[in-house]
C-alpha cells in the first residue's frame, strides 16, 4: 500500500490515512479546494461543494463535522473532497478501512453511477476482499 | 567518570534540543514572513480566517477580558495609593500607576490570559492536526497549510494581544483617573501631562513592539509545538506541556528584556 501513498499529483486519493479537517463541516472541508486552488470567493465556493453533496445523493451531511458522521457520511465527503480536485485520476485506498457499516463494493458503485466524473476510479484493497467485488459485480 | 560522561552527554543532547527547537521555530517564522510579503498569500479566504482568528482570540473574551482587567487595575491603583500616601509621595502616584499598570503589568497579563486561552487551544489543535494526519490531507488537497492554519493565528494573536493590551491599558487609565482625581475635570490636566511625559516615541514604539513580540509568542510557539509532535495520540499532553512552558519563558524574557532596556 505504500505504493498508493506515494501515487502521483494527478491523483486524488480517498484513504484512510487523509482525514477530513475535524473542525470544519462537510460542506467547508470539500469548499476549501475551489476556495485556496481556484480562488473562487466564499460564496461561489460553498455553492460548488454544496453541488457536489447534492450530487452524490448526501445534500443533509453539509453542516456535519467529521466527528458527528457515519463512516458512510464522512467516505462520501472524502470522495467528494477528491472528486471536487478534478484529477484525471481517482484512487480509493482500502475503502473497508473507511466504510465498515455498509456492503461497500456496492455503495461506492451507487456513488460512481451518480457523481460526474470524466477519469477513472481505481479501487485498491486486499486480495481477499475480491470476493465482495465479484458479489457486487454478480448482483448488478 | 561514567557519571560525568553521562552527564555531558545529557546536557549537549539537552543544548541540541534547544537549538534545534531555535531553529525550527526561526525557520518556521522566516517562512512566514516571506508569505507574508507575498501578495498572493493576501486572498479574501486568508483574510477571512484571520478575521475568525481575531474574533476567537480576542472580541470573543472581550467582557471577560475587561471585567477583568477592571478588578486587577482597581487593586493595583488602590496600593499604589495607598502606598504613595503612606510615604508622601502622592505627586509620583500617577506616574507610577501608569508606569506600573499600562506598560508593564497589563500587556504581561494580557499575554498570559491569551497564552492559557488561545495558545493552548492552538498548540492542542495543531498536535491533533499533526497526529491525525489531517496536515497530510490538506498538503495532499494542495491546500497550504501555512496560509490557511498557521498564518492566520499568528496575525490574529500580534493583533488581538496589541489591541487587547491597548483597551486595558486605556481602562486602567480611566480608573487611574477617577480613583486619584475623581468624577471631575480638575485633574484632567496634570493628569494629561503626566501621560505625554511618559509616552514618548521611543516608549510608546517599544510598547507596540513588546505587545507585538508577546503576541507571535503565544501563537508561533505553541504552533511549532504541535507541528514538533510525533504522530501518536498519547503524545498531544507531552507536546502542549512542553509548548506551554516555552511560551511561558518567551513571555517572561520578553518582559524581562523589555524593563533591563528601559530601566537598566
Amino acid at each position: 500500500m505504500a505504493a498508493v501513498a506515494a501515487l502521483p499529483d494527478d491523483v486524488a486519493r480517498v484513504a484512510l490515512e487523509l482525514p477530513l479537517r475535524a473542525n470544519l463541516s462537510a460542506l467547508d472541508n470539500i469548499a476549501l479546494i475551489p476556495l485556496y486552488q481556484r480562488h473562487y470567493d466564499a460564496a461561489e465556493s460553498t455553492r460548488q461543494a454544496q453541488a457536489m453533496l447534492d450530487q452524490l445523493g448526501y445534500a443533509e451531511i453539509a453542516l456535519l463535522r467529521d466527528p458527528d458522521m457515519t463512516p458512510a457520511q464522512r467516505f462520501v465527503t472524502q470522495l467528494a473532497r477528491a472528486l471536487i480536485l478534478k484529477r484525471p485520476r481517482l484512487v480509493i485506498d482500502r475503502p473497508g478501512a473507511m466504510l465498515y457499516d455498509v456492503p461497500y463494493p456496492a455503495f461506492i458503485g451507487q456513488l460512481a453511477s451518480r457523481a460526474d466524473m470524466t477519469g477513472t476510479w481505481e479501487i485498491y484493497d486486499f486480495s481477499w476482499n475480491q470476493v465482495l467485488y465479484n458479489q457486487a459485480l454478480d448482483s448488478e | 567518570m561514567n557519571f560525568l560522561a553521562a552527564s555531558i552527554e545529557s546536557l549537549g543532547a539537552k543544548v541540541v534540543g534547544w537549538f534545534t527547537v531555535g531553529y525550527a521555530m526561526f525557520a518556521f517564522l522566516a517562512q512566514a514572513g516571506l508569505l507574508l510579503l507575498d501578495r498572493t498569500t493576501w486572498n479574501r479566504a486568508t483574510f477571512n480566517v484571520v478575521i475568525k482568528q481575531v474574533y476567537f482570540t480576542a472580541v470573543q473574551i472581550l467582557h471577560v477580558f475587561l471585567g477583568y482587567t477592571l478588578v486587577i487595575s482597581w487593586l493595583i491603583i488602590s496600593i499604589i495609593l495607598s502606598t504613595a500616601r503612606d510615604f508622601g509621595l502622592t505627586a509620583f502616584a500617577s506616574e507610577m500607576t501608569i508606569r506600573v499598570l499600562v506598560l508593564e503589568l497589563l500587556p504581561f497579563l494580557t499575554a498570559l490570559f491569551v497564552a492559557l486561552r488561545s495558545g493552548s487551544a492552538i498548540n492542542t489543535e495543531v498536535a491533533l492536526m499533526q497526529v491525525n494526519n489531517e496536515l497530510d490531507a490538506l498538503a495532499h488537497c494542495k491546500v497550504p497549510p501555512m496560509q490557511f492554519e498557521f498564518l492566520p493565528r499568528l496575525i490574529g494573536g500580534v493583533v488581538s494581544v496589541v489591541i487587547l493590551a491597548g483597551l486595558a491599558g486605556l481602562l486602567a487609565l480611566l480608573m487611574g483617573y477617577l480613583a486619584i482625581y475623581g468624577i471631575g475635570t480638575a485633574g484632567f490636566e496634570p493628569y494629561t501631562q503626566t501621560i505625554a511625559k511618559i509616552f514618548d516615541f521611543t516608549i510608546l514604539a517599544g510598547l507596540i513592539v513588546k505587545c507585538a513580540l508577546f503576541g507571535l509568542a503565544v501563537t508561533l510557539i505553541p504552533v511549532t509545538a504541535g507541528l514538533e509532535t510525533p504522530k501518536k495520540l498519547f503524545m498531544v499532553p507531552v507536546s502542549v506541556l512542553r509548548g506551554m512552558m516555552r511560551v511561558f519563558f518567551a513571555i517572561v524574557t520578553i518582559e524581562v528584556v523589555s524593563l533591563a532596556l528601559k530601566y537598566v
